[in-house]
């Protein structure tokens, strides 16, 4: 019995051990790649290593204690209560080392929250399951009118971006541990959280505060480029709407699109065949009132939240494996159509709620006056949805 | 095989069990109350497990022999048949039925179970008394002071919604102090007669409730029926003129000082914005759609002047169109208010959202929802 405790034991110590050495792992916030997780990473570090030579000093202690004083039938030993000198060591020991490491906490977030020298805002929206963008105009960017998109944050490299969060529905936590703490998104309050990327890349994040059914599947990617693909992306998101060609399945696509789909998104531009815009009316639909944006959905790597990637493994690999002098370029190719990961955009289109949980089950709604959380399943045919995914491929 | 103890929790477990069996059955996919019934049956499985390992505690005892006698009579079973009735009933006419039947069957199924353990506890019928009252004291006493509370505050508001406003504000003296004398004369003389306590808190308690189911009988006072037919408390007037009740106290309104999306300051006639991280007065704010976005504005010029959204149109009826309008208050210099935006869809091509202020003309802010 003794020997399985043990086994067990080590067991389990063993598998904590090497799970820290895992190399891919995006999301390590050991690893900074910005000056304000490199703030925060000169924080942890040195509490981390007390807390640790702190925690083996009293695990040892205890150790000893249970097994040197153990149970061995002998009496029981003389009681005695009170050692003021003992006590009032033991007290400020322990409140000098808080008070070193609170001083330096309270530093790191001073530092944290300057927001004088801020370069860029962008706007960010959390909802159920998924995080909107949108880039207030900033003539200096080249951003002359506001952008929108989701799932990934664009960002220059080197630029000092502020984040103005707040949510649509409930409180979502956004955290992209490479490049700074995370900060809450609260409906009705604007919170600011400052990130900055070293160098152009993908940096992965994680909603961190419990949301709902699919708080695990709220994901955001932050891709830094270097400044001069930065205003190539901008340029790209504010070029306006084309129609596809007519006589083409992208066009009839675009019908289905129209049909079925700007019930709650919106590709901005699109119009009628009588010239008046296409307003989504997701206000109707959806519980937080918004649904994704799908203006230049293929300049986008991933869709759903970032929880499902548009592009294939090979063309993905070739993106998140690339050095920071070329990913710009690979970044900016977006999705084509060898590129696009068929499967699950149309496993997404065939079944949402199948692929992600969603409140979306229309009997199961009165609570919410039938709007959903999430996207339902649409019923598309095959033919619908070869329609839509040709479509969707023009959104570039 | 079963100890005292163990009994209890089992029961509450098997019956945990059955709940979660039948909410599953017909409420299906609701993980919030499938979790907590879930947690119960474990929860109460696990001290199950763990009294009768332990034998309710007891080291080197076989346990107390249960009593034999018959039941005593119980108005629970009652109650539990008036709870059972009104979930059913209620399930035809109104909810607030069914939450009353609810919780009666709760509190029936609650004191029943407890009751009917406590009695077989152990042969001692003294004890036993003891152990129900041990259990069940520290639940039946807050929750009967909070009804009993809720009941004298609900029929106080009766009475006061009624009357004059004055009257109003003098009868909450008056029955203020004569709770406290009460309250004063009970902590002095201890040795007061129980029955004398008794009628005086009977006598305090049921004119309250007659006093309040006159005023609900009577209605609320005229004045308050007036303004909710005139709805002076949905309708904004917007306008550069002083409203006669939509700018009543604009004092009394509260803003935040923290976390809103911008500040719009009227400044020696000019408006401007300030945005939380943006450098600099601007003549823009974005505001993300579908979104109650907090903005607060501040007069800093010398007379009253109101903040007014102007959020393009909505259809009313076929054809018909409504401007949608929101505004502050008029406010004097010096002071501030706060104003909650929520932009369902972005302005149609032409035509901007703006803030702009009556009577000023020239000034405005542009509203961008992307």
């Amino acid at each position: 019995m003794r020997r399985r405790v043990i086994g067990a034991v080590s067991g389990i110590a063993t598998t904590m051990f090497l799970a820290g050495c895992a190399t891919n792992a995006p999301q390590d916030t050991w690893k900074p790649k910005g000056p304000n997780a490199k703030i925060i990473d000169n924080l942890q570090k040195p509490v981390f290593a007390v807390a640790g030579i702190i925690g083996v000093i009293v695990t040892a202690v205890v150790i000893t204690a249970v097994i040197k004083f153990r149970d061995k039938g002998q009496p029981i030993p003389h009681q005695s209560h009170g050692n003021p000198a003992l006590e009032i060591t033991l007290t400020i020991i322990p409140a000098l080392i808080l008070t070193v490491v609170g001083v330096f906490t309270f530093r790191t977030v001073f530092d944290l929250a300057k927001t004088s020298d801020t370069e860029m805002i962008i706007n960010v929206t959390g909802q159920q399951w998924w995080w909107e963008y949108d880039y207030p105009v900033q003539n200096e960017y080249g951003i002359t009118q506001p952008i929108i998109t989701s799932g990934q944050l664009v960002i220059p490299a080197g630029t000092k971006v502020l984040l103005r969060e707040t949510s649509r529905d409930v409180i979502h936590s956004y955290w992209i541990p490479a490049l700074n703490g995370k900060r809450d998104a609260v409906p009705g309050r604007v919170h600011l959280n400052r990130i900055e990327a070293d160098k152009p890349g993908i940096y992965a994040g994680q909603c961190t505060e419990f949301c709902g059914l699919s708080h695990a599947n709220m994901r955001m990617e932050a891709i830094a480029l270097s400044k001069a693909d930065f205003a190539k992306w901008v340029a790209n998101q504010l070029k306006p709407y084309t129609s596809p060609a007519e006589n083409t399945l992208a066009k009839e696509g675009e019908a289905v699109f129209m049909n079925q789909c700007t019930r709650c998104h919106q590709v901005n531009g699109m119009k009628r065949a009588d010239g008046t815009p296409v307003i989504a009316a997701p206000d109707e639909n959806i519980v937080s009132g918004a649904a994704p944006n799908l203006s230049h959905l293929m300049s986008r790597n991933t869709f759903a939240g970032a929880t499902f990637d548009l592009l294939n493994k090979t063309c993905r690999k070739e993106v998140w494996g690339a050095d920071s002098e070329s990913f710009g370029a690979k970044y900016l190719s977006g999705v084509s159509e060898d590129c696009l990961n068929q499967t699950d955009l149309r496993g997404w289109l065939r079944n949402a709620p199948g692929m992600k949980p969603m409140y979306s089950n229309p009997a199961l709604l009165a609570s919410t006056g039938g709007k959903y959380r999430g996207m339902p399943n649409l019923g598309l045919t095959e033919s619908d949805i070869e329609k839509l995914v040709a479509y969707l491929l023009t959104l570039k | 095989m079963f100890s005292t103890g163990s009994k209890y929790f089992f029961g509450i477990s098997f019956l945990g069990a059955i709940s979660f069996a039948i909410y599953m059955f017909l409420i299906g996919e609701s993980a919030i109350g499938a979790t907590a019934l879930l947690g119960l049956v474990v929860a109460t499985g696990l001290l199950t497990a763990l009294t009768l390992t332990t034998r309710d505690g007891a080291k080197d005892e076989d346990g107390v022999a249960a009593s034999t006698a018959a039941p005593t009579g119980s108005i629970w079973p009652l109650i539990a048949a008036v709870g059972a009735t009104l979930l059913l009933v209620g399930t035809i006419t109104s909810p607030v039925v069914t939450l009353f039947g609810i919780v009666a069957l709760l509190a029936a199924l609650i004191e029943w179970t407890v009751l009917s353990w406590s009695e077989r506890a152990s042969s001692d019928v003294s004890y036993n008394a003891s152990l129900r009252k041990r259990l069940l004291n520290p639940i039946e006493f807050p929750v009967l002071a909070a009804v009993g509370l809720g009941v004298v505050i609900f029929s106080f508001s009766r009475i006061t919604l009624a009357v004059n406003k004055s009257v109003g504000a003098t009868a909450f003296i008056v029955l203020g102090s004569l709770v406290l004398a009460s309250g004063v004369l009970f902590s002095i003389r201890p040795n007061l007669k129980r029955g004398l306590v008794t009628a005086i808190c009977v006598i305090g308690a049921v004119g309250i409730v007659a006093a309040g189911i006159a005023g609900a009988g009577a209605g609320v006072r005229e004045e308050l029926v007036l303004a909710q037919e005139e709805g002076h408390y949905v309708h904004q007037e917007c306008g550069a003129e002083k409203s006669e009740y939509f700018d009543k106290l604009p004092l009394g309104g509260v803003s935040a000082s923290a976390s809103v999306a911008a500040h719009i300051d009227l400044v020696d006639g000019k408006l401007i914005a300030t945005v939380q991280g943006i450098a600099g007065e601007q003549q823009s704010i974005t505001v993300p759609r579908s979104n109650p976005t907090n903005i607060v504005f501040r007069n800093k010029s010398d007379g009253e002047y109101r903040l007014v959204a102007n959020l393009g149109s909505k259809m009313v009826t076929d054809g018909v169109k409504e401007d949608v309008v929101q505004c502050t208050q008029l406010i004097p210099q010096g002071s501030d208010q706060m104003l909650t935006l929520n932009i369902p869809k972005p302005a149609v091509a032409g035509k901007p959202f703006t803030l702009t202020v009556p009577g000023l003309a020239g000034q405005s802010i542009e509203v961008i929802v992307p």
